[in-house]
């Protein structure tokens, strides 16, 4: 989510929160007789504001899974959890004092805390770059879950153009070969110096770079040890198999390239992609044990 | 006494002529005349002729049967008669110098070698023209071109080899009675004309096809219809086609011409003559017997269950009995089909009978078949091709008996069918029986034009009528109206002007009402005027909010991507979305797990244009449906209802790809083991219909990222435009 002039509101919302909590915890930490800490009342409310934040901030996996419950727009919903996420951290530092937990629970939940704080704020950063950045980067976007199935296309294409040019060059060939027979003796002499057609080792070569580069480039996963991932090696690569061959048969190799361009366009989306959404593996799990664990430390703190 | 004969007597007259020198004697009754053309046939002279034929009454226009009488002038022998002591020269250097110059004349304007001759070898001036030793004609051709006419099914028509010789008028006239043809212009323009000019297939001509069988040239051919195969069965003597009431009238060589084209099919009880969603290019004539009329395919929507867990699946099923997500919009009582009945939506079993004709919208427009017939009893059928087709249609007595079958079986459920018109009484309907016109029209017809007066309401009977305004920047489309659907209400109701253009899309037949009966029926019931005038309001809302769009085109590529014809495009800001696929998912869960949008398209600055319907302007996915289930409501949104049956033509005919056919399982009657059930792949079109129950698609309401919208195309890039300070603008 691109974090821009919409989510004013918000943020005004959030800032005088944040204000009200801060000058109402000045008077509290320095008035208070026993000391800041979670078991006393204000402590209890600041404690419970934060959950409270932070259930609200959870219940977006709710809101997503019900994604056509009409319970307000999902918009306001993300919104609704990136700044009271985020307010929540200052409100569980004044529940807990400014102390980072006083019992291995407390430890555990203030570092889980961390984990869920810290990783959200980095899935906002890659949520409000990286979208713009794979725009850009990747031109041949696909849908994610589509892109082994594309690739799959683009070896059926890439196949289909050797096969042409192969069968264009042998044509070439036996065209050659019937033109030089119709010479005289002397003109076949004259001509022997000559290479002026490709001849059958060409046709070999253009598929054999397929089947033991191009193929298994397009099929691979991990693409670092080809060097047709890399563009100019690739071009290079290719160019020098189309000096081989009648410039009728360039465009073809043209359309090589491109492939090869686009499966490297696909890879980076994959990249990104991973990018932009692995962070979730973290911040997820995570989340869901700091809001099982503060149940439990909320249950043993009132109970005990 | 003596007996009187005088009313039995013949007198007998003999005339004594000389031709070529030889003489002859003529016998014949007095009082009658005889041409010298004639009596030069008794004795065994041939008369070249052309404009001549012996059932016709003669007209002396070719002038190639020109005779040497003594007289000042040549004389036509086919007007001439014969006088008493007559001496007539057929075929001296003289005469032959002039009728080689006649054929001469001919030649240099005639498209050597004509239809006919290519097809028959047996166009007569060509064997004329050879028997001269014309090889070449040494004048030049004319230099306007008269053109051909192609409307015909049955008859093509080469005005280029027209030699205006009359047979065909005289044809139509005088032994059909028919009286189609006549001549038209002058000079070189002159040339045979249908009607008041009008092209041979949207004239009143019925198809006999006399004027051909008379035609002396490739003027009028016979058509064959290509590349469709009737297939094996039983083939139909002339004699036995000339016996049904269907082909009265019609020529025998004609018939016998057109007897490829038709087969006849005996189908034993419970066999099925033809399958619903299958494509084909016949229709079926019952002789005799029963056969059932039905659709297979379950009235449903198709439901997707999604298993829970981890991975999810989709797995498509059927759940019986419709969930119309708009219950406040009325739906049709009555499925139409491509015949004489339509089907309850709670029955949908109809009969057919002997006479009864089905399958013409297959026949004539290509679609796909509406239903499925089975024979009940012993089903004895005609199949035929187009060109048949038309001549049974063409048939005065046929039209009636179909008109009247209409009238009495489909006309009461046609129209009560239609929501608005539930309300009229059968005693109504039966006031209206008589009075209603059917009328025919073919493709590109224009039926009534945007401005005229207006005079009548319509019911489409069979085939597709294109709706469309005309504005000062080009025609809109406003729907595409199929068999079941009616047009002109809104004239009717709104001072008697048309408000828009409506044009047969394909062949097209519809149900005329005279403005004084619909008048008495919005008298008489109150609810069809409160409909009528709601959809009118309706239609006026949202006319209005369309023109009052602003006219930009945003940016260039905009056009070149087709997105002008779109009302409605989802948007994905690529800079926003975050590829989760919530909006894909949101659409599925909304749809019993079937997705109606792909995250995929065109892509136009960082803007996606995902792949879901677009709404067009111009609908094409709605023209051909042959049970009318994809329509439009009268906003924007295009809805598919739950009698399709999975022909798969609007997915075909989408050119964006929006409408997709999914597949599942049904268990269905096994034909060769009754009482047995097999498991079969049906299939439904689904498309995207803006979710019309809520504010906001569900795509767009659980987009977390704010990244995808619905927009209208010219007013969100007009906007951007004005922002960005790219664009054109055209005021």
């Amino acid at each position: 989510m691109i974090i821009d002039r919409s989510h004013r509101g918000w943020f005004i919302a959030s800032l005088i929160l944040l204000a009200v909590g801060g000058l109402l915890y000045v008077p509290y930490a320095f008035l208070s007789t026993a000391g800041v800490g979670g078991g006393s009342v204000p402590g209890i409310i600041y404690g419970s504001v934060g959950s409270a934040m932070m259930i609200f901030a959870g219940l977006l996996g709710a809101r997503k899974k019900y994604r056509t419950w009409r319970l307000g727009r999902a918009t306001w919903w993300m919104r609704g959890h990136l700044w009271l996420g985020f307010l929540s951290f200052p409100f569980i530092l004044f529940h807990a004092g400014f102390r980072l937990g006083n019992g291995p629970l407390t430890r555990v939940l203030m570092a889980l805390f961390l984990v869920v704080f810290i990783s959200g704020i980095v899935g906002a950063v890659l949520q409000h770059f990286m979208p713009k950045m794979m725009t850009e980067r990747v031109s041949m976007e696909t849908v994610f879950d589509q892109i082994d199935s594309v690739l799959d296309q683009l070896v059926t294409e890439a196949a289909q153009i050797i096969s042409d040019i192969a069968a264009a060059v042998e044509h070439q060939i036996e065209r050659e070969e019937a033109a030089e027979e119709l010479l005289p003796a002397s003109g076949r002499a004259r001509k022997a110096g000559v290479v002026t057609a490709p001849d059958e080792r060409v046709s070999g070569q253009i598929t054999s770079f397929f089947q033991s580069q191009m193929k298994p480039y397009l099929l691979s996963r991990h693409t670092r040890k080809y060097f047709l991932g890399n563009p100019i090696q690739a071009s290079t690569a290719i160019q020098q198999l189309k000096v081989l061959v009648p410039q009728s048969l360039w465009a073809k190799f043209d359309d090589l390239e491109n492939i090869c361009e686009e499966k490297r366009e696909l890879e980076r989306q994959r990249k990104l992609h991973k990018i932009l959404h692995g962070w979730l593996l973290i911040h997820i799990p995570a989340s869901y044990a700091l809001i099982f664990l503060g149940v439990v430390h909320a249950v043993l703190a009132l109970r005990y | 006494m003596e007996q009187d004969f005088s009313a039995t007597f013949v007198p007998r007259q003999q005339i004594q002529i000389t031709i070529d020198g030889k003489p002859f004697i003529i016998d014949r009754t007095r009082g009658e005349t005889t041409t010298i053309f004639e009596a030069a046939q008794k004795c065994g002279i041939t008369i070249p002729t052309l404009c001549h034929q012996q059932n016709e009454k003669p007209v002396g226009v070719c002038r190639l049967c020109v005779v040497d009488i003594g007289q000042r002038v040549y004389a036509a022998s086919c007007v001439r008669h014969i006088e008493p002591g007559m001496q007539v020269k057929t075929s001296t250097d003289d005469i032959k110098s002039v009728r080689r110059t006649l054929l001469e004349l001919l030649m240099a304007d005639h498209p050597s070698p004509c239809a006919r001759q290519k097809l028959s070898a047996d166009c007569e001036l060509e064997r004329l023209a050879l028997q001269a030793g014309i090889t070449a004609s040494p004048f030049g051709p004319r230099a306007t071109h008269r053109g051909h006419d192609d409307s015909s099914l049955s008859i093509a028509v080469d005005h280029e080899a027209c030699i205006l010789c009359d047979r065909c008028i005289r044809g139509c006239n005088e032994i059909r009675h028919n009286f189609v043809l006549a001549r038209r212009g002058k000079g070189y323009q002159a040339g045979i004309a249908f009607d008041d000019n009008l092209p041979m297939g949207t004239s009143s001509c019925v198809s006999c096809g006399e004027c051909m069988v008379c035609c002396p040239t490739g003027a009028l051919t016979n058509k064959v219809v290509v590349d469709t195969k009737l297939g094996e069965g039983d083939r139909v003597a002339l004699q036995e086609l000339q016996k049904e009431e269907v082909f009265r009238g019609v020529s025998g060589t004609f018939l016998n011409l057109n007897s490829n084209a038709v087969r006849k099919r005996t189908y034993r009880p419970g066999e099925v003559i033809c399958k619903e969603g299958d494509y084909g290019s016949t229709a079926f004539y019952i002789l005799q017997g029963q056969a059932e009329v039905f659709l297979s395919s379950p009235l449903a929507h198709v439901n997707t269950k999604g298993q829970n867990g981890f991975f999810t699946k989709l797995k498509s099923i059927l759940e019986p009995g419709n969930a119309s997500q708009t219950s406040n919009q009325p739906r049709k009582r009555y499925i139409p089909t491509d015949g004489p009945v339509d089907l309850a939506q709670d029955n949908r079993l109809a009969l057919l009978e002997a006479g009864d004709l089905f399958g013409e919208m297959t026949c004539m427009n290509y679609y796909p078949r509406s239903a499925t017939v089975r024979a009940k009893t012993e089903c004895v059928v005609l199949e035929m091709l187009r060109n048949v087709l038309d001549i049974m249609r063409r048939n005065r007595s046929f039209r009636a008996r179909i008109e009247q079958n209409y009238r009495k079986r489909a006309l009461e459920s046609h129209l009560r069918g239609i929501p608005i018109f539930s309300s009229v009484t059968s005693d109504f309907v039966g006031y209206l029986r008589d009075r209603v016109e059917l009328r025919q029209y073919s493709p590109g017809q224009l039926i009534c034009r945007q401005g005229d007066p207006s005079h009548s309401f319509f019911l489409v009977r069979i085939g597709f009528v294109k709706v469309t305004e005309t504005h000062p920047g080009g025609d809109l489309v406003l729907a595409y109206i199929g068999r079941g659907g009616f047009f002109g209400e809104l004239s009717l109701l709104g001072g008697g002007v048309r408000t828009a253009n409506c044009i047969a899309l394909d062949h097209v037949e519809a149900v005329r009402i005279p403005v004084e009966d619909f008048n008495l029926m919005l008298d008489r019931f109150p609810d069809v005027r409160r409909g009528l005038e709601a959809v009118a309001h309706e239609r006026a809302v949202e006319n209005r909010q369309r023109f009052a769009q602003i006219q930009s085109v945003p940016v260039d590529s905009f056009l070149a991507q087709g997105l002008m014809e779109a009302q409605s495009l989802l948007l994905l800001d690529l800079d926003k979305c975050t590829r989760c696929d919530q909006c894909v998912r949101a659409c599925a869960d909304a749809h019993d797990g079937v997705s109606r949008l792909i995250r995929d398209g065109l892509r136009l600055d960082h803007y996606l244009v995902a792949t879901s319907c677009r709404q067009c302007k111009d609908p094409l996915c709605m023209v051909g449906c042959p049970v009318g289930s994809i329509r439009r409501r009268n906003s924007l949104e295009i809805t598919i209802e739950d009698w399709c049956i999975g022909c798969g033509l609007c997915a075909n005919n989408c050119p964006y790809g929006n409408i997709n056919m999914q597949p599942f399982q049904v268990q269905s009657d096994d034909p060769a083991h009754p009482g047995r059930k097999i498991a079969e792949v049906k299939t439904k079109a689904t498309a995207c219909n803006l979710c019309p129950d809520h504010d906001e698609p569900n795509c767009v309401y659980a987009c977390p990222h704010d990244a995808a919208h619905r927009v209208n195309p010219r007013e969100f890039f007009a906007d951007l435009a004005r922002q960005t300070g790219k664009g054109i603008f055209r005021p």
